[in-house]
């Protein structure tokens, strides 16, 4: 009800409405437009600076336009690396997210069995539990498996996401009993439900729920700082934090290197952000 | 009660043998779907959520010998006598717990301010919704190096702007006292638009009888908002709230990668990773977590026991 009261655009405005009221509340965004984009322009022009130009600070667009900062970055601080692991963790990662939530989202939800609802609640209580105290049990059990410095021990531990259960589960509930018991009593075996008629009614938070997975995997640094330790194998936030002990001060690297990560990221944003607004508005109204 | 569920129970039993129920229930297909859907899943949890938190218990009250693990000493609660009397366990508490109040004062009255303007403009609401959620989309680590250049007290462009209105310029993540209130700040900023957008939420949920209603009863703009929007957003601002403090009580990327001036900015999070992967104590790291844990939990109980209404619509 209330996502499609976003969807509709509805306007709440105050009782006296004069021309001042009217205008007010669009002053107010046009600030804070200003102040949400321009460190983003300063980014994007400061990455094509040299370091002089940048730190006189003398004109916001260059003088002297200059690709050396990427050139440098891309050879000397191993980005296309990084990249390449962060995509590779962020794509198995997000997938495999998406088919444990959608697969026990619907356990959850349409199943019955004997203590389902205390097993629910025991998984939620997992939210709960501040990251620093599994920090050093989850590195020791990594490291049992000796998987530290791979890869693969941080995609191990990002395999099912609890949030993503919760909120799979939260929406399959309104998903009508009979569209399901119609198919059973067609004969269809239950993978069959699950693919055809559950996950084509599930497209919307599914599709949310993948853009917060990739975005919190992209954007990973406490984990992946301690399971990853030899260059090769870090992934992007570790290489571009690096910057600073490689670039000391050096504002022009630390913008070009911003630029190479924000960049994938943005584009995304453009293309998908109906998803974006509509998780995170999902989280509240669910909650 | 339990002896009516007992007796119909056995006499269901009575009726029908347990084996039969069993193999009626083996030939379920949802039974075999619903197996092999948890039995992974439920794996998993046990061996990277349940297993880490029982270790977790353990180490706690064991001396961690890294050599062997298994033969650790058991200290009871030394680990934790250890952290309380520890001082940077104080300094850290206390940075940590006024980056969470400076953050939660910024950020909650602004974006509860900016969604109702959000909520009350037709023209350009997407635009709008976009762009303010923007930095919230992109990589701490970018956002730290990008507000390290911009926060130079040198030659960035904050200190270029106050400068040039006349004003007085700050030492930001450089000064001692200036640090934490910078990384705060910078906090706000990226955090904004996630909590305007389910503010927003919040807000388009008020049923629109509530406001006809108020405006028949002849409530002023501000009568509406006291008497009408905060109470029936109540629900969302303690989520919001509760978000909130979880998040900052648990900060660690922003600090990390910007680096402040001496211990100014030095969270339980990362006194926790320092004393575990710089000093090797493992044991008391994770009673250090625990004591953040009891914290935050305590803290969200205590917020959903004041906020929460206790009524509904």
């Amino acid at each position: 009800m209330q996502e499609a009261a976003i969807e509709r655009g509805r306007v709440i405005r105050p009782p006296s409405y004069g021309r001042i009221a009217r205008i007010f509340p669009h002053i107010v965004l046009i600030t804070l437009t200003f102040t949400s984009v321009m460190p983003f322009v300063w980014m994007f022009f400061g990455s094509f600076k040299n370091y002089v130009e940048l730190t006189s600070g003398k004109t916001l667009w260059p003088v002297n336009w200059t690709f050396e900062n990427y050139v440098a970055i891309w050879q000397r601080a191993s980005f296309p690396r990084g990249l390449l692991n962060t995509a590779a963790v962020t794509i198995v990662v997000t997938s495999a997210v998406m088919i444990t939530s959608a697969l026990a989202g619907f356990v959850f939800a349409k199943y019955r069995f004997w203590g389902k609802e205390q097993l629910f609640t025991l998984l939620l209580c997992t939210m709960m539990v501040p990251f620093a105290v599994v920090l050093v049990p989850l590195y020791v059990t990594v490291a049992g498996m000796a998987l530290t410095d791979k890869l693969a021990g941080i995609i191990v531990t990002g395999l099912c996401s609890t949030f993503g259960i919760f909120m799979m589960r939260q929406f399959m509930e309104s998903i009508p009993n009979d569209l399901i018991d119609a198919g059973r009593i067609d004969g269809a075996g239950e993978l069959w439900i699950f693919t055809r008629v559950i996950l084509p009614l599930a497209t919307a938070p599914l599709s949310a729920l993948a853009v917060f997975t990739f975005l919190g995997n992209w954007d990973s640094f406490m984990w992946p700082m301690v399971v990853l330790t030899s260059p090769d194998n870090k992934t992007l936030p570790l290489v571009l934090a690096g910057l600073r002990s490689l670039y000391w001060s050096r504002y022009e690297m630390y913008a070009a290197g911003s630029m190479l990560t924000v960049v994938p990221v943005m584009i995304l944003y453009a293309v998908a952000s109906k998803q974006f607004v509509r998780g995170i508005a999902m989280t509240g109204l669910k909650a | 009660m339990t002896t009516q569920i007992a007796s119909s129970g056995a006499m269901a039993a009575s009726r029908r043998p347990l084996g039969a129920a069993v193999a009626k229930m083996l030939r379920r297909p949802q039974f075999w779907f619903g197996l092999l859907v948890l039995l992974p899943v439920l794996a998993w949890y046990a061996w990277f959520a349940f297993g880490p938190l029982l270790r977790a218990f353990w180490m706690a009250t064991i001396r961690y010998d890294l050599m062997d693990p298994a033969a650790s000493p058991f200290v009871g609660l030394k680990n934790f006598e250890q952290v309380f009397s520890y001082p940077l366990f104080w300094t850290a508490v206390l940075r940590t717990v006024t980056f969470s109040v400076t953050v939660y004062l910024g950020t909650l009255p602004l974006a509860l301010f900016v969604s109702l303007c959000l909520v009350s403009v037709v023209r350009g609401r997407g635009f709008y919704q976009f762009v303010i959620y923007l930095p919230v989309v992109v990589s701490y680590v970018a956002i730290a190096l990008l507000f390290r250049m911009l926060m130079d007290p040198q030659t960035g462009q904050f200190n270029q702007i106050l400068s040039a209105l006349g004003l007085p310029t700050s030492k930001w993540i450089t000064g001692p006292n200036s640090a934490l209130p910078s990384i705060a700040m910078i906090d706000v900023w990226k955090g904004l638009g996630f909590h305007v957008v389910i503010i927003t939420a919040g807000l388009l949920g008020i049923p629109e009888e509530m406001y006809d209603a108020s405006k028949v009863d002849g409530a002023h703009a501000w009568h509406r908002f006291r008497y009408v929007t905060i109470p029936l957003l109540a629900n969302t601002l303690l989520l919001e709230s509760v978000i909130m403090v979880m998040g900052t009580l648990q900060a660690f990327t922003n600090a990390e990668v910007i680096g402040c001036a001496g211990d100014s900015c030095f969270w339980i999070s990362r006194l926790v990773y320092s004393e575990a992967f710089n000093n090797m104590r493992f044991g008391f790291a994770t009673a250090s977590a625990f004591v953040l844990f009891i914290f935050i939990l305590a803290l969200t109980v205590i917020q959903i026991r004041v906020l929460k209404p206790q009524w509904q619509y």
